[in-house]
């Protein structure tokens, strides 16, 4: 988990790249509307790269794409790296 | 003379684009009436147009925590705790005051779902207006395909026959007050015969005093206005500005709350409310949270942008500015005093921005704003002529 948790960081900090993300701390919890404050669209790009990296072996935007509204509101760094996780470990 | 009802919802931003409209039909000898929320509707109109009042919305969770959410969750709690429950607590009286006025043309507010679905419902030809730009175009399946179903259960509530998937876009027309410049040609948009009208800006706003004298003729001017709503949610936005402008050879006038305490460097104007349209010709840049009207008034003038967004729509219209070139973005929470000054001057001298507003402007002239509205109402009075159509 903490492997694809780094990378996602990573990831989430390389497409953002503004100042403040540097020495902002991101942890499992920290969510992408209320803490990351990122609008849809950012994080759509966001899920783009993340799908690039991870290649075809998971469906990461199509799982995206089945959650609720709430879901989407709530979505947090710790669940996109749990559904990698999750997901590599049947490949 | 024809009889138009104005339906509302109580935002100044929605009532504030329909004024001039109201103001040039009744000029041409139509009455205008509007239905909303008294207490806020009848600070904006004249006397001669009454006010037919409907249910107004008081809801302490609303008022506590309209100030709290942000981004995706905004759009959400705005139709799920405002928008939804104001129409299904206005249909009764509503579809009352029409069958009192029985008017020819009902102008309803995109956002105002009761007016449309008495509409529709009374077979009353009726156009939506659309005073935020965000609301047309498509967002994210999630948002889009939830407001739907929202909307589909309300019309089953409200016993409607047919079940349309966007019930506050009319078939007979929706003004939008932008234009497609602005916009942008690669947005998908909901399906609706849209008349892209550009800004109505009401000329006629309540005297506000400001120190014009203080102004200086040689040096930059930079208007910071975040708008009612957005004004008072949290003073970080004003020190970063205060801290980052203070010692630069430009002048500042910013709206902050009234109760905003901090030390004022001599180059900042800080007042809780100042006469905006006339500004806007005095400044060179305009630090905006991209409401809608902001925006477009502020490109109305040629003025490039720095915008903030925080809610609601505004995420999508600072995008408009962004792509249209007309400005630069900060993010409202992150915001840091090196970013906001590196952000400010980027566009304060950088012409290409200000090339891109005056685009913007041109593109809003042809338009004719109200007038056009004003045309476009008119134009379902006699359905045997050939309807109008403004392609901004």
């Amino acid at each position: 988990m903490s492997e694809h948790l780094d990378t996602i960081v990573s990831l989430i900090r390389q497409a953002v790249n503004e100042d403040w993300i540097d020495e902002f701390e991101i942890t499992a919890e920290t969510s992408f509307n209320n803490d990351l404050e990122l609008e849809s669209i950012e994080f759509v790009a966001i899920a783009e790269k993340i799908q690039q990296h991870y290649g075809t072996d998971i469906n990461f935007i199509e799982w995206l794409g089945t959650l609720s509204l709430d879901e989407m509101i709530e979505l947090n760094v710790g669940q996109l790296a749990e559904f990698v996780e999750q997901h590599m470990a049947y490949v | 003379m024809a009889t138009f009802l104005f339906v509302v919802p109580p935002l100044t931003g929605h009532i504030n684009p329909l004024l001039p409209v109201a103001e040039d039909l009744a000029k041409k000898g139509h009455f205008v009436a509007w239905a909303g929320h008294t207490e806020v509707v009848s600070q904006h109109i004249p006397a001669s147009q009454p006010c037919f009042p409907l249910p107004s919305n008081e809801s302490t969770f609303v008022d506590e925590n309209w100030h709290k959410v942000r981004g995706l969750e905004s759009v959400k709690f705005f139709y799920e705790y405002f928008c939804l429950p104001m129409a299904l607590r206005c249909l009764a009286p509503l579809e009352k005051i029409v069958d009192e006025l029985n008017p020819d043309v009902i102008f309803c507010d995109h956002q105002m779902i009761a007016g449309a679905l008495v509409a529709r419902k009374k077979e009353i030809p009726w156009v939506s207006s659309v005073t935020t730009t965000a609301s047309i175009l498509k967002l994210l399946d999630v948002i889009d395909n939830w407001l739907a179903d929202k909307l589909a259960d309300l019309q089953k509530a409200y016993g409607m026959k047919q079940i349309v998937e966007r019930p506050d876009f009319s078939d007979y027309g929706c003004v939008v007050f932008s234009s497609q410049a602005l916009i942008g040609q690669d947005k998908e948009y909901f399906d609706a015969p849209y008349h892209f009208v550009g800004p109505a800006i009401n000329q006629r706003r309540k005297p506000t005093d400001f120190p014009w004298e203080k102004l200086e003729d040689n040096k930059r001017k930079i208007l910071i206005s975040l708008g009612t709503v957005n004004r008072d949610r949290c003073t970080r936005f004003y020190d970063i500005m205060i801290e980052a402008l203070k010692d630069e050879d430009v002048q500042v006038i910013m709206v902050a709350p009234e109760n905003y305490e901090a030390e004022i460097p001599d180059n900042f104007i800080v007042q809780s409310r100042v006469p905006q349209l006339e500004l806007l010709s005095h400044v060179n840049l305009v630090v905006s949270h991209a409401g809608h009207n902001t925006v477009c008034e502020t490109l109305s003038h040629a003025k490039p942008l720095v915008v903030s967004p925080i809610r609601d729509d505004q995420s999508v219209i600072a995008r408009q500015v962004v792509d249209a070139g007309a400005g630069l973005s900060l993010r409202f929470g992150k915001v840091s005093v090196a970013k906001a000054k590196q952000t400010i001057f980027s566009v304060l001298d950088d012409p290409s921005y200000l090339l891109a507003a005056a685009r913007i402007q041109r593109s809003f002239e042809p338009l004719q704003g109200s007038k056009q509205a004003a045309l476009v109402l008119e134009s379902l009075l006699d359905p045997s002529q050939e309807r109008v159509y403004a392609n901004g």
